[in-house]
């Protein structure tokens, strides 16, 4: 069973934000949930200025904190090393968020009263999935993985290709070669998680 | 030391404050830990707050406190009636581990009160039960419901500790602090209860657990000063920001100065009618200060930035 992994390009983003919204229409996340943010900074003075654009989403993690953090044993690591939250089991006690280095995880308190014109038929369909009290995070799109064997949403939809999804343990594979030959490295590589997001400058 | 950045030399996303946890957690680690304490203060040091309805007074308010607190937590929960699956992830969890030692320091110090169990007309219908004290299964509840106070006491603080994504709270300074904060507080309640009774050893002891808070503080803010950027900024929140009211006179002055100023006063021989005020005043202001302190630490918390 292959472990998944993403590599991310900072030098071919260009801030579109196509991930992010192709993330919340695959995934339906309610209002104010973004499970792939697009982080935008400004570096330099004038006139040597320079914009950065950061796109980011859990690192499914193989020393996840969040899943040692929770009390219920509802945030579990498949086999293919997808970090997914149990909405059934989860209490709503919120460590795991307080756990993650990487603000992946979001609660879900409730959204249905967000739009003040009222909900949208898509918006019905899309919380009916939801459970309120409990955590929601990315997960790599996994059934798109499992039903269809597609990649991920935000890879797919990524003008510039700059997001790469593939086994990461395999040495052969694009974002196995991808992190050797271009010193792809994880955002904050001092927690320690040992992350399955690489980032290449 | 901040660690090697791949992408830039600076850093590029600010720490971002932590906004999940809030006031019910503070009073949830205040209740647990002050709780733990007045159980530990008497069977470990004899140090008795009275007796209620033939009841030991530090044993009922552990109960109650740990009760209360238990509570406050359950019903913060996004759902509450969820909340016995927080005994399932035993192998990692500090909460769940928190849960059980909560559950079995309220069944084993209850079973181990009950006989002593008096009704106002001398009557003690629990008397029969072979749990009470001077009993051998009195006495095996006693050790075992030790060890989970004292789990209780410290857990809300490795829960903290345990957050690699907060460098404020990644230390074992936290931990300690909540140990001595809950035990300072615990005496301080002594010292209210019955201030008769304080003898110049308790009053000391008093004045040096207030002292040993005031060292795992400023210990832990002078490792944030030299730590990581989000540490540094909790510590600019604390003291400069929009938590230095909360934190220096909460805390601080209220919390941690006046009492040890009080106690050392009246260590140094001031009458009994001023011993007395000066018992009050440090009971209910080491509290309030307890409680200041768990807030202060909660709020105060900030995200490492991503890059």
């Amino acid at each position: 069973m292959p472990r998944w992994g993403m590599v991310i390009d900072l030098t071919r983003c260009v801030g579109c934000y196509a991930c992010s919204m192709a993330c919340k229409v695959e995934n339906g996340t309610p209002p104010g949930v973004w499970y792939s943010p697009v982080y935008e900074k400004e570096t330099g003075t004038y006139p040597t200025v320079n914009r950065m654009f950061i796109p980011t989403l859990c690192n499914h993690c193989r020393d996840a904190p969040c899943a040692k953090a929770c009390p219920t044993g509802a945030l579990q690591q498949r086999g293919d090393g997808i970090v997914e939250v149990d909405s059934d089991r989860c209490c709503g006690s919120r460590a795991c968020m307080n756990a993650c280095p990487y603000g992946a995880l979001h609660f879900y308190e409730n959204g249905r009263d967000d739009f003040v014109q009222g909900s949208t038929p898509f918006g019905d369909r899309a919380y009916a999935g939801l459970t309120e009290g409990t955590v929601m995070k990315c997960t790599f799109c996994s059934h798109r993985i499992d039903q269809r064997n597609l990649t991920p949403a935000c890879v797919q939809t990524c003008p510039t290709e700059c997001r790469h999804f593939g086994a990461r343990a395999a040495p052969e594979s694009n974002v196995s070669r991808l992190i050797r030959e271009k010193n792809g490295s994880p955002l904050r590589p001092e927690a320690e998680t040992d992350a399955c997001v690489f980032y290449l400058r | 030391m901040e660690s090697a950045n791949p992408f830039t030399d600076r850093l590029l996303i600010e720490p971002k404050p932590q906004t999940t946890w809030r006031g019910p957690h503070a009073f949830w680690f205040t209740a647990m830990g002050i709780g733990g304490a007045l159980f530990l203060n008497e069977v470990l040091f004899g140090i008795e707050m009275g007796r209620v309805l033939g009841l030991s007074l530090s044993h009922l308010l552990s109960l109650v406190l740990i009760g209360i607190g238990g509570m406050v937590l359950i019903a913060d929960l996004g759902r509450p009636l969820r909340f016995l699956q927080a005994f399932r992830n035993v192998r990692h969890s500090w909460i769940t581990w928190g849960a059980i030692c909560d559950f079995v320091f309220m069944t084993l110090d209850g079973l181990y009160i009950l006989p002593t169990f008096t009704w106002v007309n001398g009557a003690r219908p629990f008397a029969g039960l072979p749990t009470g004290p001077g009993t051998a299964v009195g006495g095996v509840f006693t050790v075992v419901a030790g060890i989970a106070a004292f789990v209780v006491i410290i857990y809300p603080g490795m829960v903290l500790a345990a957050s690699r994504a907060i460098p404020f709270w990644n230390t074992t300074l936290i931990p300690l602090q909540f140990l001595a904060f809950a035990h300072a507080s615990g005496l301080a309640l002594v010292l209210l209860a019955r201030p008769a009774s304080v003898n110049g050893a308790l009053l000391l002891s008093a004045v040096l657990l207030v002292l040993l808070c005031l060292l795992a503080m400023g210990a832990h803010l002078l490792a944030a000063r030299y730590g990581r950027e989000a540490s540094r900024e909790s510590l600019r929140v604390l003291l400069r920001g929009p938590l230095a009211g909360v934190f220096l006179l909460g805390t601080c002055l209220l919390g941690l100065i006046v009492p040890l100023i009080l106690g050392i006063v009246t260590l140094n021989g001031a009458g009994p009618d001023f011993a007395a005020s000066a018992f009050i005043i440090m009971g209910v202001l080491s509290v309030a200060g307890n409680f200041f302190s768990k807030f202060s630490v909660i709020r105060a918390a900030r995200f490492a930035p991503l890059i």
